[in-house]
Parts: structure tokens; sequence; C-alpha cells
């Protein structure tokens, strides 16, 4: 139960300020990124008409998540954003599931990582909202219905990178908790697999795709 | 019965992870019997998408189930993290910290139920809008845990932040005030969200030809139910920071 909350953090004076590395989770999202390159250079390496299974296996990650893109967007957007999307839902959800791995934890257990995944979606999704429809139609919309709600308009914008970020980070978190209770309560007995099977695979994956619809449906809202 | 401070630091962790968990397993569990209910009940109506009912119930529960989890972290870190520095401050903020999150677990849990019981039904009544009513779905559930979020963020703001060690009964009440804002805040937007999915579920089910339509309605309609729940944010943040 030690384990609870400890984080290796490194941390380096500059210029009278601290700056603080979480180790674990940096090294864990590098660790993501090296078996998704990998991935990525199999699965297109003997591109053919009669695929092998790594190829299918990407295959289906690009075509499916191409086309909720597609739904959401238009077919030119889409083709702008698809690849983003595919790539931050595969992030998210080898980072949800390496926590299955003895001695590996999951990137997205630590605040750091949803939150930055939201501010950047939250970036794109207004970017894209100021090139579609102009600044000055952009900056009314926050003006609606009266001149004076801006402010909650502006904090009801930023309520949707708390809550994207908040989300993932909780039912992450949470998962990884119970199952470190649950496995000391029970001394690791019969019960873990389950629990990883629950936690890890099934909600690990509902979240990843949970974070990237809301992300596809905020930059749909902003564009339209 | 004379204690020091740190003493009442502990007793007021441990009465916070109480109240959080404790009100944080209300809204979940009825939100997800409700889901239950409803695939129950539609099973018999189409018995030959059993299957596909079953696994939408369960990815619905699954969901909805996010917000007690929340509690459950808020709970376990007021249990096991020892607070060295404390203050009539810490005390309150660690109670408030505990009330914030359980009630607002309230609103999402029960919320959450609403849409995944409707695409049971609408699954049972046309069978191949099934991808788009689940995406919805998903959506719309997720939307729904927003002010569950917000109380989080509220809970661990008023754990990990640093109070001066004053014994300002006004500060502190302002502490324990700013977690009841929140979360009593978040009860009211939690149902009204769910109810709007649910809606937003339903006629997806109906009529999947105009899904982006009334998936864009349906957001519009929840930001709109979900602005109290930005108040009681907005309040909140006000009480610790300003006050």
């Amino acid at each position: 139960m030690d384990e609870l909350g400890k984080v290796h953090q490194l941390i380096i004076p500059l210029l009278g300020h601290d700056m603080t590395f979480n180790l674990d989770v940096i090294l864990m999202t590098w660790v993501v990124i090296a078996v998704l390159i990998v991935f990525g250079f199999f699965a297109s390496r003997k591109k053919s008409l009669l695929p092998g299974p790594l190829q299918v296996l990407g295959e289906l990650f690009v075509s499916q998540l191409y086309d909720l893109t597609e739904d959401a967007m238009d077919k030119e957007r889409a083709e702008k954003y698809g690849p983003m999307i595919c790539a931050l839902f595969m992030f998210l959800l080898l980072s949800n599931w390496i926590g299955m791995f003895p001695h590996l934890h999951e990137p997205t257990k630590d605040l750091n990582t949803p939150l930055s995944l939201g501010i950047m979606g939250f970036v794109i999704a207004h970017y894209a909202g100021i090139k579609t429809k102009g600044f000055k139609k952009y900056a009314k919309e926050y003006c609606e219905p009266v001149f004076f709600m801006m402010p909650l308009n502006v904090i009801g914008e930023l309520a949707k990178i708390v809550s994207i970020s908040f989300r993932l980070f909780g039912n992450i978190m949470g998962g990884s908790i119970i199952i470190l209770v649950v496995s000391y309560l029970t001394y690791s007995v019969i019960f873990p697999p389950f629990l990883n099977a629950f936690f890890g695979l099934f909600v690990g994956a509902i979240q990843a795709f949970v974070f990237t619809m809301l992300t596809v449906v905020y930059i749909s809202v902003q564009v339209k | 019965m004379d204690f020091d401070i740190q003493t009442w630091v502990s007793v007021a962790a441990f009465m916070g992870g109480g109240l959080s968990m404790g009100l944080g397993a209300m809204g979940a569990a009825i939100g997800e019997g409700y889901t239950a209910a409803k695939a129950n009940a539609v099973m018999l109506r189409n018995p030959e998408m059993g299957g596909d009912i079953f696994k939408t119930m369960l990815v619905g529960q699954a969901i909805a189930e996010s917000a007690s989890i929340f509690a459950l972290v808020v709970a376990i870190i007021l249990l096991f993290t020892h607070f060295e520095s404390g203050s009539l401050l810490t005390i309150s903020a660690l109670l408030g910290a505990g009330l914030s999150m359980g009630f607002s677990a309230i609103g999402s849990g029960v919320g959450s139920g609403f849409p995944s019981a409707e695409a049971c039904e609408g699954i049972a009544r046309q069978p191949e809008t099934i991808r788009n009513v689940t995406n919805v779905m998903l959506i719309g559930q997720a939307v729904t845990q927003t002010p569950a979020t917000l109380g989080l963020l509220i809970s661990c703001i008023l754990i990990f932040k640093e109070f001066p060690a004053t014994d300002s009964v006004v500060s502190a009440a302002a502490l324990l005030g700013s977690g009841l804002c929140m979360g009593l805040g978040a009860i009211g937007p939690g149902i009204g969200e769910g109810l709007a999915s649910s809606g937003g579920v339903k006629w997806v089910a109906r009529n999947q030809t105009y899904t982006a339509n009334i998936t864009r309605l349906m957001l519009i309609g929840m930001a709109v139910a979900e602005s109290t729940a930005i108040y009681s944010l907005v309040v909140a943040l006000l009480l610790i920071f300003v006050v």
C-alpha cells in the first residue's frame, strides 16, 4: 500500500523556479510512443492486397476512426484531422492498457498527460473555429445571448478542458487504485486478473474512445 | 477530551473520505439500476438482439459508474495521505473536499443512467441504428459526467492547495462553503444533462439520418443545462481564492 501516491520526481532549479519532471510518466509515455512507432513501421512495411495480421489491425484503426471523423465533420476536414484523431486514439488506448503489464504504469494515471491532451484538443478546436468562421463571428458567439454573459461563456468553454481531462484521469486513477487496494486485501489471489480485465481492458478502451469522440465533437461544433 | 490540531486534521480527513464515498455511491447505483431495468424490459421486445442489448447495458453502466469511481479516488486520497501541516483551514478544506465530490457524484450518476436506458430501447426497436446510438450514448454520458468532474476539480484543489496557517473561522467557513456549493450545485445539472442526452439517444434511434443535427442540438442543450454547474464552480473558486 505504500506505493499509493508515490511519485518519482526530478526537480531542476531554473531561474528561481523549480522545474519538476515526473520521471515514471515521461518514461512510460516514451514506451508507448516507441511501441506505436514500431507497430506503425511493421504494419506498413509490406503493404499488399492480401494483408498480414498487423496490416489488418492498422487498417482497422485507420478506417474506423477516419469514418468516425467523417461522420462528425465533412470529407475535407476529415482528411485534415483524421490522422490526428487516429493517433490520439491509439496513444490513449495503449496508455490505458499498458498498466496491465507488471512494472509498467499508465501515463494517463498522472493528471499531466490527460490535461495536456485536453488542452491540445481545445486549442485545435478553437483554431479550426477561428479559421472557418473568422475571428469576428467567433468572438461574437461568446457574447450570446447578452453581452455580459461573456465571462461565464468563457469559463464554460474552459470547463470542457477540465471535464475531458479529469474524466480520463479519474477513471484510470480510480481503476489502478481499486486494483492496488483489492490486490493488497486479497494477497493478490484470484481477483487481480478479473479486475485488470474490467478496469484495464474494458474501462480503458471505453475512456480512450470517449476522449477521442469528444475531441472530434468539440472540433465539429466549432467548425459548424 | 483534549485534542491537538493534528488529531482534528485526521478526523476531518476520515470524515471527508466517508462522506465522499458514502454520498458518491448513491447516484450511480440508481442510474445503473434504471438502465438494467430498461434493458430487461426491452429484451422481451426483441430477443434476437439480446447479446447487443446486454453489451450496451454493460458499457452504459460502466460509464455511469465513473462518478462513483471519482468519489472513490477522493476517498482513498483522503484516507491514506498524511497531512503534515495542519490548521483550522486544512480541517475545513478536507471536509469540504469530501462534501464536494460526494454530492456532485449524485447527479451525474443518476443522469448517466438515462441515456444508456434509452440506448437499450433504441437498439431493440431498430437494430440497424446500433452504431450511431452507441456513439451518441457515449458522448451524452461523457458530457453528463461534467458536473462530477468539476466536483473532482474542486476536491483536488481543496486537498492539495497549501493554506496559510491562520485560525480564521471565516476563511474556514469559506472553504467548507465552496465544497458544499460545488457539490450541491452539481446535482441538478447532472440529472438535467442526463435527461437531455436521453432525449438525443431516443430520437437518434428513431431517425438516424439526422444523427449529426440531433447530436449538435443535444450538446448545445446540455451546455445550457450545465451552466448552473458553471455558476457553482465560479462561486466555489471565488470562495477558495478570493474570500
